[in-house]
């Protein structure tokens, strides 16, 4: 017998009116004085207004006790679709139906206020989200246990240290009781330590007591702990949905179109704002060729263009390599340096490169002293493969190989 | 529970969402007042010393004005007409902004918007209980009797709850886009108070009004609120013009009727526009 879909979406689109900014801004108080004018004045006047869909005919079906992982690119509509099922904002087509108590967190400790006591919170947080009196007082003991706030119960939690208000805020929405729970990226927040006793509780509430978690990370590893079923969306539009490790794959692989061989920065204005800024990074092969993809225990050259608006002295350049589960793998640093005026370029090699197979991110950050000139770490993509030179080496997915392949020397005694 | 979410089904009042987060709206209620006289050296005093000052100020210009025999009297007029106006003009101007205050949440929880503005009538209602200590002092000091009609003094309160929730939830709804709602609230306030017989009665402003004139005066709500609660209170049936009365008492409803409409109308957008 199948189970009943607990949640079901069907043709779900959201339009959002983006109005074009026309009237330019103005700095001075009477510029902008003038503007407000013209503002009154063009009151009635059509604005000009742009059309752009969030979600563009999202379908899928959730079970009783599935945990869907929502994963995507920024912008690829994850959050509009949380808010769209949490009842938050209204779909422009389409419908869902949902069989059960839904509760959303979007957003860690929504509506506490820091002139409150720790304990006034919990009743005001609770509420908010949709708890009666009666099961926030069976619950309380438990919440301050798991938020470990005992004794700062009466203390106004604007006097709370970040960590124990994120605690607190957690634990109110973790003691929820709903069939079905909403969760976006507020694992984001807090050390290592409490971010796994988030996700520990978030798997205890789904597996032992059979609620539907849709989760939305971009914490790979994250998702790939937590959830069975995963759904892939890519501009609004969903590209896979079926098991976790499955689209997880297909994401890696498909999801960073900006793995390339080659990555300009100079689209991106913002890092235009120091003494020096990156330029370019370009990977290259064994040979010298440009290339993204690199087969395990290859080299890798990794060249990296910046210009520096005067000469400078004391410069370290470093770069790094991070997991696609956004865990950093290795950094290398240049020693303290003098650069030219105007394009420096510095190639960084790996003899052999002993990662296992998976997209990888590169950053890169140029610093004097302790300030740092630049840092850039989203843009960077590629690809390790398995055309392999090394026997037995599996895919990172699934295998419990490790990240680092590296076969290291033996001698049978 | 089963819950279907579609594109156009506008959002209605709901009894049954109301006592479903009566909670809710009991905590909204409690953190405003709680929050509102925190770290104030006065506290919950000013909640008593702002009406005091308004009651002291105008019964003063009143009695010099009208020349009247017995400032006593003066006083307690305002003073009785002023507390009911505070109300109303705290409850219009605070649920006027109540929605915009309060988008952090909803942009973030799925609860009935609704929740936020009567929240924000609870304090008001709170603060205004607070201030009717002033009436008690001017009773006793004047030796003011009371009559039977006190006991329908709760209808005029609710009237006048109702015209600054109408009017109010009209206002938090533009609001929502066009924030100038927040510079033009406090000067309606301000010009009302003059039209309305806070310090002067209606016969002040009747008798100066053309005779085809003196209804477009009570299409002004609080002009019925006022002259029923000063009624109440004061037992004296000369106060009322009934027609003008009645009148005055269906604008009020018009305009709850015409801002809950609004309301509803907007309310599943709200979050795309804040």
């Amino acid at each position: 017998m199948s189970k009943e879909s607990i949640i079901k979406v069907e043709g779900l689109s959201k339009k959002y009116l983006l109005t074009k900014n026309v009237s330019t801004k103005s700095d001075t108080l009477y510029g902008n004085f003038l503007n407000s004018i013209k503002n009154v004045k063009n009151f009635a006047q059509k604005k000009d207004t742009e059309e752009f869909l969030a979600l563009d005919n999202v379908s899928f079906e959730v079970q009783q006790g599935d945990r869907v992982g929502i994963i995507g690119r920024n912008g690829a509509g994850k959050s509009t679709l949380l808010k769209i099922i949490s009842r938050i904002t209204p779909p422009t087509k389409g419908r869902i139906e949902i069989n059960g108590r839904l509760a959303s967190l979007l957003e860690v400790g929504t509506g506490f206020h820091g002139d409150l006591s720790g304990r006034e919170n919990i009743y005001l947080n609770g509420s908010i989200l949709g708890m009666t009196k009666s099961e926030i007082d069976k619950k309380f003991e438990e919440i301050i246990d798991f938020a470990e706030v005992e004794q700062f119960l009466d203390t106004p939690v604007k006097r709370y240290s970040s960590g124990m208000y994120v605690r607190l805020a957690f634990a109110v929405a973790a003691h929820l009781e709903p069939d079905i729970l909403i969760v976006d990226e507020v694992l984001a927040v807090g050390d290592a330590n409490f971010q796994k006793k988030c996700l520990g509780k978030m798997q205890d509430v789904s597996t032992k007591e059979g609620r539907t978690i849709l989760f939305v990370s971009h914490n790979m590893g994250a998702v790939q702990n937590l959830c069975n079923k995963g759904l892939f969306l890519q501009k609004g539009k969903s590209v896979m949905y079926g098991g976790i490790s499955d689209v997880i794959k297909n994401y890696l692989e498909l999801g960073n179109t900006h793995s390339s061989s080659s990555f300009d920065f100079k689209e991106q204005p913002n890092y235009k704002n120091s003494k020096a800024y990156f330029t370019k990074v370009e990977l290259s092969d064994i040979n010298g060729n440009p290339c993204s993809n690199i087969p395990v225990g290859d080299a890798l050259n990794i060249l990296v263009s910046f210009e520096a608006l005067s000469i400078l002295e004391h410069i370290v350049i470093g770069i790094g390599i991070v997991s696609a589960t956004e865990q950093p793998i290795l950094t290398t640093w240049s020693k303290s340096e003098i650069f030219k005026e105007g394009q420096n370029k510095i190639e960084f090699k790996f003899e052999n490169i002993y990662l296992t197979p998976s997209v990888y991110k590169i950053v890169v950050g140029i610093s004097r002293g302790s300030e740092v000139l630049d840092f850039n770490q989203n843009l960077i993509y590629f690809t390790i493969s398995d055309i392999i030179h090394i026997p037995n080496a599996d895919r990172l997915i699934n295998t419990n190989s490790g990240l680092l392949l590296n076969q290291l020397p033996y001698k049978i005694l | 529970m089963k819950v279907i979410i579609e594109a156009d089904n506008n959002s209605v009042f709901s009894l049954r969402d109301l006592i479903q987060y009566n909670g809710l709206l009991i905590n909204l209620a409690k953190r405003d007042f709680l929050v509102r006289y925190k770290q104030a050296f006065a506290g919950v005093l000013w909640a008593l010393l702002k009406p005091l000052i308004s009651v002291l100020i105008f019964g003063y210009i009143s009695s010099k004005i009208t020349g009247g025999a017995n400032s006593a009297t003066s006083f307690l007029n305002v003073a009785i007409a002023m507390l009911l106006w505070q109300l109303f003009a705290n409850i219009y101007n605070d649920v006027s902004n109540s929605i915009i205050g309060n988008a952090n949440l909803f942009s973030k929880v799925f609860f009935p918007k609704i929740i936020i503005p009567l929240s924000t009538i609870l304090v008001c209602l709170v603060d205004f209980v607070i201030s009717l200590l002033i009436l008690v002092a001017l009773f006793v000091l004047t030796g003011q009797a009371v009559h039977w009609q006190i006991i329908l003094a709760p209808i005029f309160i609710a009237l006048t709850v109702i015209n600054g929730f109408g009017i109010g939830l009209y206002f938090a709804t533009i609001n929502v886009k066009f924030r100038d709602v927040k510079f033009i609230v406090p000067v309606i306030i301000q010009f009302g108070m003059y039209v309305t017989p806070v310090i002067f009665p209606t016969s002040y402003y009747l008798e100066r009004l053309p005779t085809a004139l003196q209804w477009v005066y009570c299409l002004n709500p609080m002009v019925g609120a006022i002259d029923g609660f000063k009624y109440c209170l004061l037992g004296d049936a000369s106060l009322l013009n009934i027609p003008y009365f009645i009148t005055s008492i269906a604008v009020s409803f018009l305009f709850l009727w015409i801002g809950i409409k609004y309301f509803y109308k907007f309310e599943r957008n709200f979050v795309d526009f804040i």
